[in-house]
């Protein structure tokens, strides 16, 4: 702030002449003027031709569009300074100029931004309606105009523009005001969708390879606006994460603002035909304790959200689903469950490109009498994420603890043993029909889009025996695709594993 | 007897293909990435055609009044991709005058210097003149051996605006993603040359 140190300096020694006058009013155009003077520069700093320009200002009526120009020379050839052009009005009705000059790199508003030299003229909000920001901060945006934009000021102000919308980013913009050397400041609001207190619920869109068990398609198509929308949802083939193959469509509705950001809804409807591969048959008919298979599988699951923070979501709701059996249709049983769900999602922005990430959830799904569910079972599961990158490294470890007890269908078994789980091992090969423990593991690096990952886990039934198995592997890995070969580290033979896929 | 038509196809073609190979090598990417160095006053300048940065993203977020930082890194080297000998690391700040529409920049530092007035390719000169490395630091390099020399410039993603490393990613924000390319290329670059001797 040294030019305003500066300003204000040359107002102390200017103050006997303003002084002399009634009223400190600036000279009216046309008043002669009586003296030319030139602070922060030396004149021999100037061209000839500028510095005789500035003689013959004496004694010439007061022009201000040619003293703006005459200051925006003195600019033009010392690119290192700004210059500004003050009048000071005589008792005698004749007119004082001063061109006050300041190096930019003096200035740490200017070093930041040549354009804080100006004038604001004018502060408007964008984006969202001005009412709906506070009174007190709507008079802090004004208090701005008439005045050199203070940066920090600013900065400041924005701040608490977001600190007041949490689920919005504030772009400060400048631009040229209606006259020359005053601006316009816009606060430009816009969604961001990572702050957002109820998120979408992510994609599911997937095209997976896995050597072991083949392809694997899924496409969500998400339609509609910022709060509301509809996802039309396809499976192909889809054995990537549950114990079946299940293909066929499903609808969800989805609201993220029921009359406030804090709370939403979401209903989803699920039709699936299921295939089981020879092993989970096996499996089955081996341990009628576990559930019988189902050819369909029709669900509906509503639920309501609610985010008594931006960074935690409880959500309750019910899973209907109608399974129908597989060895003796039409009969089918209902597995009905009152679902509770606890998420905890925070992300930080650190210096030098670090951003960290932590994401943590609970989920309890129990069956209830009143839902006339014919399968009676308990399910939890809980899971904890954290993701850390600076620039071009990433690491991501994950972990999480499930247990079901009763008699739980087999779309609620855990598996382990696919494109994200247990890389190397077979789900088929491990738990063929699942299992009602799990854990699981996983600790990943990434340099660009080259990874390298240990995996460690183990699928259980209750009565049966743990085993812990780990896996590792490396290739190709990003957030929407990956290529990579991975080997369990604990097995009898080496059999190594080719995954690939994109997810979106 | 060849048909006229054909006769015809078999005395373009050598023209055609030379045109097509000369119209190629004359639009191809070799363009202007080109690196120049000279020792002024005990300290080894570099001049780098086509590394422009002011433009895309960024040229419309200066333009919209707000400011930009650049990092740049000068990087002297034995051989292509080869052991460092000596480097310099220099941030700028830049800003478009809007009612001047000319550009600023200001070396950041412990004894920062300004400019005004630029246009966009004088300001991105203005930058580069500003990240020297001392002749003396290069030792016997440069006199008795030859050596390369890597510019590489970056633009600090702000924080703000850090993409979400989110899995959540819809077709919607594939399409986003993809889009995004163009603006990423934007934001670093890097250049190298040689072989220079300090005589060039």
């Amino acid at each position: 702030m040294r030019l305003l140190s500066l300003l204000l300096l040359v107002l102390v020694l200017l103050a006997p002449w303003q002084a002399a006058r009634a009223q400190d009013v600036e000279p009216r155009d046309g008043a002669i003027i009586e003296s030319v003077d030139l602070s922060g520069l030396s004149r021999d700093s100037l061209s000839p031709g500028l510095r005789r320009e500035l003689e013959t200002l004496t004694g010439e009526p007061l022009n201000r569009e040619r003293l703006m120009e005459i200051a925006a020379r003195i600019e033009g050839e010392q690119p290192d300074v700004v210059a500004a052009v003050r009048y000071v009005a005589r008792p005698d009705g004749q007119a004082r100029v001063i061109f006050l000059v300041a190096r930019i790199s003096d200035d740490d508003s200017l070093v930041e931004n040549i354009n804080t030299r100006y004038i604001v003229e004018s502060v408007e909000i964008q984006g969202i309606p001005d009412a709906d920001i506070s009174r007190s901060l709507r008079d802090r945006l004004q208090a701005l105009v008439g005045k050199r934009l203070d940066h920090d000021e600013a900065d400041e102000l924005k701040r608490l523009l977001e600190a007041e919308r949490p689920g919005y980013t504030v772009e400060r913009r400048i631009s040229r005001g209606s006259e020359r050397g005053r601006i316009r400041v816009v606060f430009e609001f816009s969604e961001k969708e990572g702050t957002r207190w109820i998120p979408f619920t992510p994609s599911r869109s997937k095209f997976v390879y896995h050597s072991e068990q083949g392809w694997s398609g899924a496409l969500d198509i998400p339609m509609g606006g910022r709060s509301h929308r509809v996802t039309a949802g396809f499976m192909f083939s889809n054995n990537d994460d549950l114990v079946e193959e299940y293909s066929g469509v499903r609808v969800a509705f989805e609201s993220r603002k029921l009359a406030t950001d804090r709370l939403g809804a979401r209903i989803e409807i699920a039709r699936f035909n299921d295939t089981w591969r020879e092993p989970t048959l096996f499996a089955l008919a081996a341990d009628p304790a576990i559930p019988e298979a189902y050819r369909t599988r029709l669900t509906i699951e509503p639920s309501v959200t609610f985010a008594p923070t931006p960074y935690v979501r409880v959500t309750g709701g019910v899973s209907l689903s109608e399974l129908e059996s597989l060895m003796h249709p039409p009969d089918s049983q209902n597995a009905n469950a009152v679902v509770t769900r606890i998420d905890y999602d925070q992300r930080w922005y650190g210096s030098r490109d670090v951003t960290q990430r932590v994401e943590a959830s609970y989920e309890l799904r129990t069956s209830a009498e009143a839902l006339e569910s014919d399968l009676s079972y308990t399910r939890h599961l809980a899971s904890l994420r954290y993701r850390y990158s600076q620039r071009h490294n990433t690491v991501i470890a994950n972990l999480a603890f499930g247990g079901i007890s009763g008699n739980a269908p087999l779309f609620e078994r855990f598996t382990l043993g696919d494109s994200t789980t247990l890389r190397g091992w077979n789900k088929f090969d491990i738990a063929p029909a699942g299992g009602d423990r799990v854990f699981n593991s996983s600790l990943e690096y990434r340099y660009r889009f080259v990874g390298a990952f240990l995996d460690a886990g183990s699928v259980w039934n209750n009565n049966g025996e743990m085993r812990f198995r780990l896996s590792s592997g490396f290739g190709l890995q990003g957030d929407n695709g990956f290529l990579t070969l991975a080997f369990p580290l604990n097995a009898e033979d080496l059999n190594v594993t080719f995954t690939m896929g994109v997810r979106f | 007897m060849i048909p006229a038509g054909r006769r015809g196809w078999s005395l373009v073609r050598p023209w055609s293909l030379a045109l097509v190979v000369t119209l190629i090598a004359m639009t191809s990417p070799v363009d202007a990435q080109t690196l120049t160095v000279r020792a002024v006053a005990d300290a080894l300048h570099v001049r780098a055609s086509g590394l422009g940065f002011i433009s895309g993203p960024v040229l419309d977020r200066l333009q919209d009044g707000r400011s930009v930082r650049v990092d740049f890194d000068l990087i002297v080297l034995e051989k292509p991709n080869g052991a460092v000998v000596s480097r310099a690391q220099q941030s700028f700040n830049l800003s478009f005058d809007l009612w001047e529409q000319r550009f600023a920049v200001t070396r950041i530092g412990p004894m920062p210097r300004s400019i005004s007035h630029l246009t966009a390719r004088a300001a991105e000169d203005w930058c580069l003149d500003n990240v020297t490395v001392p002749v003396a630091s290069l030792g016997r390099t440069g006199r008795d051996t030859p050596f390369w020399v890597r510019v590489e410039y970056r633009i600090p993603e702000r924080s703000a605006n850090a993409p979400a490393e989110d899995s959540t990613f819809t077709l919607h924000t594939l399409i986003d993603v993809l889009s995004r390319r163009r603006e990423d290329e934007n934001k670093a670059k890097s250049v190298e040359a040689g072989p220079f001797r300090l005589g060039n």
